[in-house]
């Protein structure tokens, strides 16, 4: 059995991804199963997303814990105490990285040790869609990686993407970028051990008083030690030649992240700001560009 | 129409669509909702021929859905957790004006704390209120036992509602390959619902559900229910064999995975029944004679095919996706009153295990099976055991030192 485990953000489409794989491999006359996880969850949000493909029967269910192909779909995650991508991994498994660094700089950057595959899906899709679509292009990634036929993914793609998107043109332009996507990536022979698990230990959990015991939280709030800084595909930029220092973009932040210099010139937090460039649509002078981010050469990209 | 990728919701939605149900009232809950969102594109697509309502809550959405049964339509409502407690005291009184809706439950623990992650307090909140329960392991079984649900609901011979529970997340959003029948066949399995007791028709006033005053006669109608009830035992059995002939997937009360020459057997319901299995195939082969029995049909409870597929078994162990604060497992103590009176009855260890969608890792299956051994060898059993590992222990004081309770 093959387990995929996808690693993205709120929106960038790792459940899709694992959805069209599933489907592609379904189609390929694997058993499979697909499942994401999330509930609470929002935009930017770190998201999980799993598949598992078999010839036998699929005796499991649930998150996957050991896979043998991670897909990271957003690069400041591996970077992410909690998210832990990297975690479970088996042992000639294969970790993709949607970045614009070459595998071995993504090997060195985040110490791994398996074998990576990288890609700069978020170019392609801005340059091939026009937007920074990203779910049919981890699919197809996964799916190459995965061993699954080219004719099941395009299938796949028209089965999931048709109920999602309405105009055709733009899912003409994912299947086009998918398969370039597909192409691109070049087929590992994977071998992966079966897993050498650590035994977990079975414990009997004693009382606690309700001091302890109950659901309510003594501790400050921690909100603010969490930056949002990398969730940014485009970085808000002021072209101070331009700008009128109206505040409009100050007031329509809705993160509060902008800020106003001893000048009287606006700037953001870029700590905090989640690029979300509604001051660069409201701007009036139009002083505000929106530059692509690269967090693998950024700092705020470890946040 | 073949086999396709559906989630556990989508195979629950399609289950309506096929049995062609009149009338939906709905109200949105995690991990529920996509059931009700597809259904509502399809009746807005044009795909279904039905009516659907918003209501303000699942108190009126049950409500609602009982007075539309009794008006003689086919009926349908979902719902979750909370939501299902919301509506707890329309869940008791509808069952009691004897209507064949079909009802979903996605399970999902039940607050305090809130969650997501499934267990079965909520679906066992209602086990006593007339409703009959069918409990899925697979998506497929989703789609199936809504069908099964209609044909055994409006029997005849047991006019009660029924309630199809699948897990939230581990059914909810997990797809599976789910073969959807023609309609034609489906159909011939389900005709079209011929209300003979409950139904609107202005030529034939009645007044539905009245009051009682006097316990003689209030314990007339409760009874009945019960009978009516047990009866969907022997009702169940026909729909089973009418549904194996039609689409050829076989289903009983309860489901028997290695059991016939098992001597330890796990007791569990709904979808971490697939964790069981894997477990039971481990132990076998390292040599253990273990098997696993999933309850699938809970109310009525098949006391029968239980205590006949249990016997001589040296040791059982029932795993609760559930707990009774200050008691232990439900369904613990149902298999105990449903064994008690056997003369060779097995030893029954009860465990709590998966509570809010925790995971049950293989290790802790093999605590199960060396506790069930040792039960054997010294004849004790213990009391009922959380299933949790250090690991889990370790992540629960990190947490509790991030609340600030370290």
């Amino acid at each position: 059995m093959l387990r995929l485990r996808f690693h993205g953000r709120g929106g960038q489409g790792a459940k899709v991804a694992s959805r069209v794989l599933g489907t592609a491999a379904f189609l390929d006359g694997y058993n499979v199963q697909d499942f994401p996880l999330y509930g609470a969850e929002k935009r930017g949000a770190p998201i999980t997303a799993f598949t598992r493909i078999s010839r036998e029967n699929i005796m499991e269910r649930g998150v996957i814990s050991d896979p043998d192909i991670v897909i990271v779909i957003d690069e400041t995650l591996l970077s992410d105490p909690k998210a832990m991508p990297l975690s479970g991994l088996k042992k000639g498994g294969v970790v993709f990285v949607n970045t614009p660094q070459s595998p071995l700089e993504s090997k060195e950057r985040y110490s791994i040790t398996d074998h990576v595959i990288t890609l700069d899906l978020t170019k392609i899709g801005l340059d091939m869609i026009g937007k920074p679509v990203l779910s049919s292009l981890a699919a197809a990634v996964a799916s190459r990686i995965a061993g699954i036929g080219e004719d099941a993914l395009r299938d796949a793609l028209e089965k999931e993407l048709s109920g999602i998107i309405s105009d055709r043109g733009i899912l003409e332009k994912n299947t086009e970028a998918a398969l370039y996507c597909y192409d691109a990536v070049v087929p590992v022979q994977m071998k992966t051990t079966e897993s050498i698990r650590e035994g977990e230990n079975v414990i009997n959990i004693p009382f606690e008083t309700a001091r302890v015991s109950s659901p309510a939280i003594n501790a400050t709030g921690n909100t603010p030690l969490r930056r949002t800084g990398n969730w940014r595909v485009f970085r808000p930029v002021w072209d101070y030649d331009l700008c009128t220092r109206c505040m409009t973009c100050v007031a329509r932040c809705p993160e509060g992240c902008i800020q106003v210099n001893e000048d009287g010139y606006p700037y953001a937090d870029y700590e905090n700001c989640k690029g979300c460039l509604i001051c660069a649509r409201e701007c009036p002078a139009k002083a505000i560009n929106d530059v692509r981010e690269m967090h693998s050469q950024s700092e705020e990209g470890e946040l | 129409m073949g086999k396709e990728m559906l989630t556990g919701n989508g195979a629950a939605a399609w289950g309506v669509r096929m049995a062609e149900v009149d009338y939906i009232p709905a109200y949105p809950i995690t991990p529920q909702t996509e059931i009700i969102e597809t259904i509502a594109k399809w009746i807005s697509d044009g795909a279904m021929d039905a009516s659907f309502v918003t209501m303000d809550s699942e108190h009126s959405m049950v409500t609602a859905a009982g007075a539309a049964s009794a008006t003689g339509v086919r009926t349908f409502t979902a719902t979750s957790s909370q939501g299902l407690l919301y509506g707890f005291e329309m869940i008791y009184t509808v069952a009691g004006w004897r209507v064949p809706l079909v009802m979903v439950n996605v399970s999902r623990g039940l607050s305090s704390p809130i969650t997501l992650g499934p267990d079965h307090n909520d679906i066992l909140a209602i086990r006593d209120s007339g409703f009959l329960q069918i409990h899925c392991e697979t998506c497929q079984e989703v789609f199936d036992s809504i069908l099964m649900a209609y044909k055994l609901a409006e029997d005849e011979r047991v006019l009660l509602p029924v309630i199809v529970n699948m897990d939230g997340f581990y059914l909810s959003f997990t797809r599976e390959p789910v073969e959807i029948p023609d309609v034609e066949t489906v159909r011939s399995f389900l005709p079209e619902y011929q209300p003979e007791h409950a139904f609107f028709k202005p030529a034939q006033p009645m007044a539905q559900g009245v009051a009682v005053l006097g316990g003689e006669f209030y314990s007339y109608f409760k009874y009945q229910m019960h009978l009516a009830s047990k009866n969907a035992l022997e009702v169940y059995k026909e729909v089973c064999g009418d549904f194996e002939q039609k689409f050829g997937r076989k289903y009983r009360t309860i489901e028997e995975y290695m059991l016939e020459d098992a001597e330890y057997v796990l007791v569990m319901t709904n979808s971490f029944s697939t964790l069981g299995k894997a477990a039971v195939k481990r132990a076998r082969e390292n040599g253990l004679k273990a098997g696993l029995l999933r309850l699938r049909v809970l109310r009525p409870f098949p006391d029968p095919d239980i205590k006949n597929a249990l016997k001589g078994k040296r040791a059982v162990a029932v795993i609760d996706q559930n707990i009774s604060i200050g008691k232990g497992g439900i369904i613990y103590s149902e298999m105990a009153g449903c064994l008690y009176n056997e003369i060779n009855r097995p030893l029954l260890l009860s465990f709590i295990g998966g509570l809010g969608g925790k995971n049950i890792s293989p290790e802790e299956f093999e605590l199960i099976f060396d506790k069930m051994i040792k039960a054997e060898d010294t004849g004790i059993v213990e009391a009922p055991h959380l299933l949790y590992t250090e690991n889990e222990w370790k992540e629960m004081a990190g947490l509790k030192e991030i609340a600030g309770k370290g």
